[in-house]
C-alpha cells in the first residue's frame, strides 16, 4: 500500500519512485494466463511460437501493464487512480532457466515515470504522470500516463 | 483487414462474477509472487481494505482484462466478427478510466462497441497501411454503476 501524498507535495517534473519487476519466467506466463484467463498459445507454447520463427514465447502486453499497475500503486493510492492509459511498444521475452545469468536482463522490468502536468477537473486535483517499462538491456516495452486525484492538506 | 463496415457494431453484453479467490490469483500473478500474504493487503484482507475506506477487498487497476477472456471468449468473437487477421493481430493501447471500485461479489457486466477504424502509413513501408481498431467497453456493476470504461486499440501490421 502506498504512503499518503499530498498535491501540493508534488511538483511538474517529480519522478515517481522506480520499480523494478522479478526476471519473468515461462512459470510466470503460465500463472498470469490462469489468472487473466489469456491462453493465447503464444505466451507459453514453444512449439506454437515456433511456426512463426520466434525463437521464444512472449509475455502477455498485459502482465506488464499488471507489472506498471504495482508500480503506479506502490506510489499513489489506488483509490486515487482515475485513469491508466498505455501503448505497447516492445516484445519481452522470458528469461531461459537454463541459462539465468545471461539471459535475466531482457526479462527484468523497470518502471519509471514523470509528473508532467498538476490541474483541478471535477473537483479534484489532479496529477499527469508519464510512464515506461523498460528491460534492463534497454528495450522499451510499453510507454504511457496515469492520471490520479490527490488529496490536499 | 477489419471490415470498416463493422464500425459502431456492439457485442453480446458479458456478466462476470467477481470472486475473492480470483482477485487473490490475479493480484499474485501482477506481483510474480506465490504467497497471498506477499501482495498488497488492499487486493486479499477485507480488514485492511476497510481500512483504508472501503466496503470490502478491492480489485488491482487491470483485474478487468479477465471479465472478457473468461465471460466472453476472450477477443476471438470480435476479431472474427471484424473479419481481423489474426496472424496480423498486435495489442497497440489499452486505457481505463476509473469511476468506481470492484469488490468480491459483484456481479460486472461489460458490452463491447466498435468506436472507431481507422489506418496509418508505415513509416518504414510508404504505400503500406496499418489498421486500427478501437474497442470501447463500459463495464458496470450489479447495481448499474458505471465502475470502468475500457479502451482497446487493436492494430493489423
Amino acid at each position: 500500500m502506498a504512503k499518503k501524498i499530498y498535491y501540493e507535495d508534488i511538483n511538474i517534473g517529480d519522478a515517481m519512485p522506480a520499480f523494478t519487476s522479478d526476471p519473468i519466467t515461462r512459470t510466470h506466463l503460465v500463472r498470469y494466463a490462469g489468472a487473466s484467463g489469456d491462453f493465447n498459445p503464444l505466451h507459453h507454447d514453444e512449439t506454437f511460437v515456433a511456426m512463426f520463427g520466434m525463437p521464444r514465447v512472449i509475455a502477455h502486453g498485459m502482465l506488464i501493464m499488471g507489472i506498471t499497475s504495482r508500480a503506479i500503486t506502490e506510489w499513489i493510492d489506488n483509490k486515487c487512480l482515475k485513469n491508466f492509459k498505455v501503448r505497447f511498444s516492445g516484445m519481452t521475452e522470458p528469461a531461459d532457466l537454463v541459462d539465468f545469468e545471461n539471459t535475466k536482463a531482457r526479462a527484468t522490468i523497470t518502471v519509471t515515470g514523470n509528473v508532467v502536468n498538476k490541474f483541478a477537473e471535477g473537483g479534484e486535483n489532479r496529477i499527469q504522470c508519464d510512464i515506461q517499462a523498460v528491460d534492463a538491456l534497454g528495450g522499451v516495452k510499453l510507454t504511457g500516463s496515469f492520471i490520479a486525484a490527490l488529496p490536499s492538506k | 483487414m477489419a471490415d470498416k463496415s463493422k464500425l459502431g457494431m456492439e457485442f453480446p453484453t458479458y456478466t462476470f462474477e467477481v470472486e475473492k479467490g480470483k482477485i487473490a490469483e490475479f493480484a499474485m500473478a501482477i506481483y510474480q509472487r506465490e504467497d497471498k500474504d506477499q501482495v498488497s493487503p488492499l487486493y486479499v484482507n477485507q480488514e485492511a481494505a476497510q481500512k483504508d475506506g472501503y466496503r470490502d477487498i478491492i480489485a488491482p487497476p487491470t483485474f478487468q482484462t479477465c471479465f472478457p477472456t473468461w465471460a466472453a471468449g476472450g477477443l476471438m468473437p470480435i476479431i472474427q466478427a471484424l473479419g481481423i487477421n489474426l496472424f496480423k493481430l498486435l495489442h497497440g493501447e489499452e486505457e481505463y478510466t476509473y469511476l468506481g471500485a470492484i469488490h468480491p461479489g459483484d456481479m460486472m457486466t461489460g458490452r463491447a462497441k466498435v468506436v472507431d477504424m481507422y489506418e496509418k502509413e508505415k513509416k518504414d513501408k510508404p504505400g503500406k497501411f496499418m489498421e486500427f481498431t478501437v474497442i470501447e467497453t463500459e463495464i458496470r456493476n450489479q447495481r448499474g454503476e458505471l465502475v470502468i470504461k475500457s479502451r482497446s486499440t487493436l492494430v493489423e501490421r
